[in-house]
């Protein structure tokens, strides 16, 4: 039994070091992570908090949406509503195409991923320049991030010196993070320089002011926003909330539980276009209202894509993001792909132990673990159950619905202890490929118990 | 129906559940010295802070902690010493090669050692282009934490307006922790009146 | 109080000396205990495999034959877990549902309603807890390390009754030791390489017994252990509490 997940993190593990520089780099996020949320006597009621205002806001979207739209073009903003992610991809695209914009810089934006934006804008003639480093070595790369905070968590640094070599022209065989860095600062610096647009996502979308919160470590998306004349904010609907004193809990949670800082190094609140400038809102639905209707996973809608789970993933940490079909891995992405298309992501839902880790560090207390627990037990009904686990399960319900035949199978399991290795431990044996079966007892409980040894 | 309509009656159409929004009375945390806690916080962060003492010149300070620069620039009207203004360049690129940018932040916090700086300057490219930034703040306008902080946010007419919290930094290669990305390598915050 | 004993499914199987030492442990301390014949399985295999539904019929067999007990307890964190927090679902509308209040750990019940303050049993040696998820996460066995609440373990206040015994813990003190059930088949690799780590960080401790309270983790650690030649011992944890009986 597999699934397109289990063979490709098998693949994975089977590099033991990249393995292993994998699992501990991302653990020791999920360090930092504790050593700060530690720090807060407050921690479990901010996230309380987080998760309670995220539930209002959700289930009040409608109102809420209005209210920032309104405040936003108040203030100058023009906002678009995008059904889907094609018309988000069109009307971004219109937008460039009014001001003549060619170049277009961008910060990081899980959404315009889900809408394959870059791709389409580039198959237009558009020059798309990814300014996160992060994001920026993938592009050149030309491979797809694999965490939706670090996304380049999975490289070496050779890698990334030989990129910069071919593409950049920096010093051969210099692979020193701050070295590469700084190639890829004067590099970005001349394509902030020469850009037309810049193109960010929402952390927020404060209702009550009409405020873009937009944060970052590496201040491209504010460099992204300060030179060319115009900004275009792609923004999931979601992301709308009520108001500063929500903003001032989910600020404190949020780099906190994705990197273990205590803040990102820019919190930038936009509220108006820069004079002369303009700037717009795309909102996007792109199935989010379709969500809001699912009873089990409407819950998802709370998510600040703050990466804490895959963080503490013991799945994700072994397998890497690359081991998922959908473009977000991990435990959000499990439910995220499942809530986009259940037949084609369904792959990724074996991947998960059911630990219940990632519960405990969402900032926003989506019960993610149920929530694959239920994506599970639907899959049978849309023929993507794996049929030996059906099998098996069948079986066990067989044998343990019938305490005769149970009995029988305890009384004759421990011959099982003396067939050959050659029997036991064959290719359909999959307990056997990496671990000794256990030891069945010569008398089970139950028989001790019937023959009254048990006192 | 136009997308709009669309969206917001699909959400109206769909949405199964009904919470109240809650009361926000969280006890964020207190420090007993803010003033201390902010420096401290500023520095974990990988940035500077100066407390200035009487008797100190901001343009004397500024020289001392960077020797080297050449391209200055400020609308403080306290900063003699800048060779260039952010409210009178022709455009934002204009800024590009500047070295030390001063500006001025309107609160601090002391949880993480942002500084508000709303924004007060023709162009905002002033905060994220130097290679050094340089933010002078009056200690009492430290507060201890983002809820407070939020509670008194002010915006002027540009409206834009940025927390900083040290210098541009990213772990992207290798989580190696490499301070200046693509805005300021290193920040100062000047603290007045203490 | 009549207590109905829950032996799960590979306890009975492989581990019979488990329910055996829960069975004497508790008659020690008083407590009037029975074991209903023709129970088999909480029904949490298939269940966690995405075959729910399969589990129904046990559930309600389950309640048949432990109606009348004031707890039904078990020496597995997770079948006590599955129960508590699974039957109510799974019933609603077919069958009463009450052992999904009556449920109960083997440590949970020692430690929170017999409130057991003396053992007699001395166990000298060096033991590394293996603290199960589902006991961490859902029976609250142990304060999770990802949350910011008092540090508390009731499977340490327990052990600390028996004289001789030396507690240890591993680094990352609750990681998931990818047991998982049929995690363990389908995801077969990644599942082995989260135990391999896990009993390393067991071994590092340089205990000499594993101790948890879930045997089916310990089951898969073994497997490891044995397939690796890492000569540790295994021991469940009501089975060290229970020394000398």
């Amino acid at each position: 039994m597999s699934t397109k997940h289990s063979k490709a993190a098998s693949a994975f593990l089977s590099n033991k070091s990249r393995a292993q520089f994998l699992n501990q780099s991302i653990w020791y996020v999920r360090e930092k992570r504790d050593n700060v949320a530690m720090q807060l006597v407050e921690w479990e009621e901010l996230r309380e908090l987080s998760s309670s205002i995220k539930r209002h806001t959700v289930t009040h979207l409608d109102t809420y949406l209005e209210q920032f739209a309104s405040r936003a073009e108040a203030n100058g903003v023009v906002v678009h509503w995008a059904k889907d992610a094609n018309e988000h991809n069109k009307i971004v695209y219109d937008i460039l195409q009014q001001h003549g914009a060619k170049k277009l810089v961008k910060s990081k934006s899980m959404l315009t991923e889900e809408c394959h934006l870059n791709n389409y804008l580039i198959n237009k003639g558009i020059d798309v320049v990814e300014t996160d480093l992060g994001e920026r070595i993938l592009q050149l790369m030309q491979v797809a991030p694999s965490h939706i905070v670090m996304p380049a968590i999975h490289l070496k640094r050779q890698q990334v010196g030989k990129l910069f070599e071919d593409k950049l022209g920096s010093e051969s065989g210099n692979s020193d993070p701050t070295y590469l860095t700084r190639v890829a600062r004067l590099h970005l610096r001349n394509e902030f320089m020469t850009a037309d647009a810049g193109l960010t996502g929402a952390n927020f979308g404060v209702a009550a002011t009409g405020d873009v919160v937009v944060c970052t470590n590496e201040g491209n998306a504010d460099m992204s926003t300060s030179l060319p004349p115009l900004h275009i904010v792609s923004m999931g609907i979601e992301k709308v909330i009520p108001d500063y004193r929500s903003l001032a809990v989910f600020t404190r949670l949020l780099a906190r539980s994705a990197t273990g800082q205590p803040s990102t190094t820019y919190t930038s609140h936009f509220r108006k276009a820069r004079s002369g400038c303009e700037m717009h809102i795309v909102l996007v639905d792109n199935g989010r209202s379709d969500i809001l209707g699912n009873p089990q996973h409407w819950e998802t809608l709370k998510c600040l894509r703050c990466g804490a789970c895959m963080n503490t993933c013991p799945v994700y940490r072994r397998s890497g993001g690359y081991s998922y079909t959908y473009f977000i891995p991990g435990p959000i992405g499990i439910n995220l792909g499942m809530l986009r298309s259940p037949r084609v992501y369904s792959d990724n839902v074996s991947a998960c132990s059911l630990c219940c880790s990632c519960d405990n560090v969402c900032p926003a207390k989506i019960n993610l673990s149920e929530q694959i627990y239920f994506w599970r037990q639907g899959l049978d009904a849309i023929h993507r159950a794996d049929p030996m686990k059906k099998i098996i399960s069948s079986g066990l319900k067989y044998l343990y619905g019938h305490p005769a035949l149970y009995y029988m199978g305890l009384r004759y399991a421990p011959l099982i202890n003396r067939l050959p290795r050659n029997i036991l431990y064959n290719r359909l044996n999959a307990w056997g490929k990496g671990r000794e079966l256990p030891t069945f007892a010569r008398k089970s409980f139950s028989e001790m118990w019937k023959k009254g040894i048990v006192r | 129906m136009n997308s709009k309509e669309s969206i917001l009656s699909n959400i109206r159409k769909n949405s199964c559940a009904d919470y109240e929004m809650p009361d926000i009375a969280v006890k964020g945390v207190h420090y007993d010295d803010s003033l201390q806690q902010f420096i401290d916080m500023t520095k974990a962060v990988g940035g500077n802070a100066h407390v200035v003492q009487v008797g100190e010149n901001i343009n004397d300070l500024i020289r001392s902690y960077y020797s080297e620069a050449v391209n200055i620039v400020s609308n403080l009207p306290e900063v003699t010493i800048a060779t260039g203004n952010p409210d009178t360049v022709v455009k934002p690129q204009d800024l590009d090669g500047t070295d030390v940018a001063v500006v001025r932040g309107e609160l601090g916090v002391a949880e993480n050692g942002c500084v508000w700086i709303p924004q007060a300057v023709k162009e905002k490219a002033v905060y994220f282009i130097a290679e050094y930034l340089v933010i002078l703040l009056s200690a009492d306008k430290i507060v201890d934490n983002m809820h407070e902080a939020y509670d008194m946010l002010r915006f002027n007419d540009y409206g834009f307006g940025t927390f900083i919290s040290g210098p541009s930094k990213t772990a992207d290669i290798e989580q190696a922790l490499v301070v200046g990305a693509q805005s300021a390598c290193g920040v100062t915050v000047f603290i007045l009146n203490a | 109080m009549q207590i109905g004993l829950f032996v799960p499914c590979y306890v009975d199987a492989v581990f019979p000396e488990v329910g055996v030492a829960t069975y004497k442990l508790l008659k020690y301390l008083g407590v009037n205990v029975d074991y209903p014949m023709q129970q088999t399985c909480c029904g949490q295999p298939m269940a966690n495999a995405g075959f729910e539904q399969k589990a129904v019929p046990l559930a309600a067999h389950f309640e048949d034959i432990f109606q009348g007990y004031d707890y039904v307890v078990a020496p597995s964190a997770s079948c006590a877990a599955f129960v508590k927090l699974n039957y109510p679902r799974l019933l609603e509308g077919k069958h009463i549902c009450q052992t999904s209040d009556k449920m109960m750990d083997v440590c949970e019940f020692l430690h929170d309603v017999l409130k057991v303050e003396k053992l007699p049993g001395v166990f000298p040696h060096k033991v590394s807890i293996h603290n199960s998820c589902h006991g961490v996460r859902e029976l609250h066995l142990s304060s999770p390390s990802e949350l910011n609440i008092p540090r508390f373990s009731k499977i340490r206040d327990l052990l600390s009754l028996v004289e001789g015994v030396s507690v240890v813990e591993p680094e990352r003190v609750d990681e998931c030791c990818g047991f998982g059930g049929m995690f363990s088949i389908e995801e077969s690799e990644v599942s082995v390489q989260m135990g391999t780590e896990k009993l390393d960080s067991h071994i590092a401790t340089g205990a000499e017994y594993i101790t948890g309270p879930d045997s089916s983790c310990l089951m898969h650690l073994q497997g490891i252990a044995r397939r690796q030649n890492k000569p540790i011992k295994f021991i469940h944890v009501v089975q060290i509490l229970a020394a000398g009986l």
